[in-house]
């Protein structure tokens, strides 16, 4: 095991990460940003050191910055959370280069799987059903126009690089097509550094379900269920549930086996997440894999029991997994909400300012992971994320019962936040009946959802 | 300006008695309310800080760079080398007042003793920043090791901009630039020590004592006048 570790990130997971190291009893190094100087990872952690301003490109996205703040506090591990650093395979090389251990899969195995075309077609080598696809990246505006007749309209222009629903648009005819691909790739440049792009078919009323994996360097693989993130708004997943109401046990079991096979297979490591859209009649296609720590980990965590960013740290530092197949129960019904500092009122606008009061809800089953505190300022640099209310029940009405008292019991004020809209959801018929698809939110839009919500009630 | 010379006959017509409140009003400023005003600042977050009274009004800005907590870094620093930390797992030094204030109220579990420890803290770091108009201090570059340069021995005239020395960044030196034209003074890290992103590491004695510039001023203009010339 490691002995000391820095944690590249911020906000909520580098808590999470902090509070994962405590319990292996791994010293815990905070690296941030000037604007994040009074953050709490920042006050509760072993050490913190301030790596850069409040820019992330010469901060918690430079890796001389973080590999030199790993080096000079003396750790010999880098965990990179999810976002900035977390995917990059040069990053992770560099990282190994200064004979530190990059927490995630080593670099070769991000390298293998960096890009998400290649990707879909390594993994549909070893058996996944994948969606029907572009062939290769879009050279131009002609081979996209060729490629998405043969596909068939409606299809989604994808960047190769990144996630978060930046770079993406879905078109239905060509001359969509031809004005949504500039944006797509100027989008893409600025924010992946890299306008690759591809097609996939767009499956209208899709649900999106992924299956969360593990691998150790053993080639020992084990599976912890799926999650359904079909609750999006514009690509951007809001909350999450397990398991997913899409499919029945037996189909459920059937595609997370069928997924830690393909990446055994095809040699990933570490923990990680195989994306699949399914469809109205129940059909899954693999879209990309996630080769991070997960935003939405905590659902899984919630029914399996087990420490995800713990078994993470683990894998990388060369341990076996320590359990089989038959160890993971999958037990009751998680549903997590992501608490973002936006405004559903007006377009989802991000906010920031200071938390005036703030409250955390408790109770059987109820897990709120938020580095929020009263008299914190939220800055306006980096991502909307304030925090993820998690709920547990035996079985999803229960959870979704928890999931009502806790969303009363939460108080952030100071900042406005999307809290409503989760309210809002679990008031929806079509939520509640579980048949809600990826443009449920997108179709009537945040303020038109609240109004609906506040009809009813 | 076309309405500057009648405003200065208005000035002008001014009487000596109240010209004599004025000074008073001045030496009131000096000796009582700005020491006070430089202390508030010091203990707080707040990046400016401005009063109003009768006609006067005062402001006080910490200059650019003079961050709260910054002459926390140092000793920080100390703390932090120091393989063990407390019992409470928070090795690293207490968080500048406004900070520790703050987080304290939060109850999120930050010990009552960062509070406390703050507090003598306060004394000297930020308030002599703000107070003290005749030096400025170089700060990291980046987070590496620090290896100060020829230029860095105490004593040495250096221009805005000149290197005083390094931060080494994974074997790729950054330059340490001089904020301003002056004389080297007191060095606060030792060579081949590890310094953060914006740690102060070398002091500036100014070149030119030049008072009442920059973070503090009092307004000018006069009483009755004020009333008038401000309009915001």
């Amino acid at each position: 095991m490691f002995r000391r570790i820095l944690i590249a990130n911020r906000g909520e997971i580098a808590l999470r990460i902090l509070r994962a190291c405590r319990t292996l009893g791994v010293e815990a190094v905070v690296a941030y940003s000037e604007a994040d100087r009074d953050s709490l990872p920042a006050q509760l952690a072993d050490e913190a050191i301030c790596i850069g301003p409040a820019d992330a490109r010469r901060s918690y996205l430079s890796a001389p910055a973080v590999i030199s703040a790993a080096v000079v506090t003396g750790c010999d591990a880098v965990h990179p959370g999810y976002g900035f650093l977390s995917e990059d395979e040069t990053f992770a090389e560099v990282v190994r280069a200064h004979d530190l251990t990059f927490i995630g899969p080593p670099p070769e195995v991000l390298d293998r799987f960096a890009s998400k075309e290649g990707t879909r077609r390594l993994l549909g080598g070893f058996g996944l059903p994948t969606i029907p696809g572009s062939d290769g990246m879009l050279r131009d505006d002609e081979h996209a126009l060729a490629e998405a007749e043969r596909i068939g309209y409606p299809v989604l222009i994808k960047p190769s690089a990144g996630g978060g629903g930046k770079g993406m648009r879905m078109v239905r005819t060509s001359r969509e097509l031809e004005s949504a691909i500039k944006i797509c790739r100027s989008e893409a440049k600025s924010a992946f550094g890299d306008d690759s792009l591809y097609l996939e078919k767009w499956l209208d009323d899709n649900r999106h379900v992924e299956i969360q994996v593990a691998v150790d360097k053993f080639g020992a693989g084990i599976h912890l269920g799926e999650r359904d993130c079909s609750v999006q708004r514009r690509h951007q997943k809001i909350l999450e549930e397990s398991p997913t109401p899409a499919m029945d046990d037996a189909a459920r079991a059937q595609l997370a086996e069928m997924a830690v096979r393909a990446v055994v297979s095809a040699g990933y490591e570490n923990v990680g997440t195989l994306e699949f859209l399914v469809d109205g009649s129940g059909n899954a296609y693999f879209i990309e894999i996630n080769c991070r720590i997960q935003v939405e980990h905590p659902v899984t965590e919630m029914l399996t029991g087990i420490d995800l960013v713990a078994l993470q740290i683990g894998i990388a530092a060369g341990e076996p997994l320590g359990m089989r197949q038959s160890d993971v129960v999958l037990d009751g019904h998680a549903i997590e909400f992501r608490i973002n500092a936006e405004d559903p009122a007006h377009d989802f606008r991000p906010g920031a300012g200071l938390i005036e009061r703030y409250h955390a809800p408790g109770g059987p089953g109820v897990r709120m992971d938020s580095h929020l505190y009263p008299g914190y300022e939220v800055p306006p640099y980096y991502d909307s994320l304030l925090g993820k209310l998690i709920v547990w029940g035996p079985d999803r009405k229960t959870a979704i019962a928890r999931g009502r008292a806790a969303l009363e019991e939460l108080l952030v004020e100071g900042v406005t936040t999307n809290i409503e809209i989760h309210r809002a959801l679990l008031d929806n018929e079509t939520f509640l009946e579980g048949r809600m698809t990826t443009n449920l939110l997108d179709r009537v839009g945040g303020a038109a959802f609240l109004a609906a919500a506040e009809a009813r009630a | 300006m076309p309405d500057a010379a009648p405003r200065r006959e208005r000035t002008a017509r001014i009487e000596s008695a109240t010209r004599q409140a004025d000074h008073a009003g001045i030496d009131r400023l000096a000796e009582e309310l700005l020491p006070a005003l430089i202390a508030k600042l010091g203990t707080t977050h707040l990046g400016e800080l401005e009063v109003r009274e009768g006609d006067w009004h005062v402001r006080l800005r910490r200059p650019y760079g003079t961050a709260p907590g910054e002459g926390r870094r140092a000793s920080d620093r100390a703390g932090r080398t120091q393989p063990g930390h407390d019992g409470h797992g928070h090795g690293r030094a207490a968080p500048e007042g406004g900070r520790a204030a703050r987080a304290s109220g939060g109850a999120s579990g930050i010990t009552a003793g960062s509070g406390a420890a703050s507090a003598s803290t306060n004394g000297t770091g930020p308030d002599e920043a703000v107070l003290d108009r005749s030096r400025a201090i170089a700060t990291s570059p980046a987070v590496g090791i620090f290896q100060p340069g020829a230029r860095a021995a105490s004593g040495t005239r250096v221009r805005a901009g000149d290197s005083l020395g390094a931060v080494n960044v994974l074997g790729v030196p950054q330059d340490v630039l001089a904020p301003v034209d002056g004389v080297v003074g007191s060095t606060f890290v030792e060579a081949g020590m590890a310094v953060e992103y914006g740690q102060d590491l070398i002091r500036i004695e100014l070149a030119a004592l030049s008072t009442g510039s920059g973070g503090s001023s009092s307004s000018p203009g006069s009483p009755g006048e004020s009333a008038s010339a401000s309009d915001g």
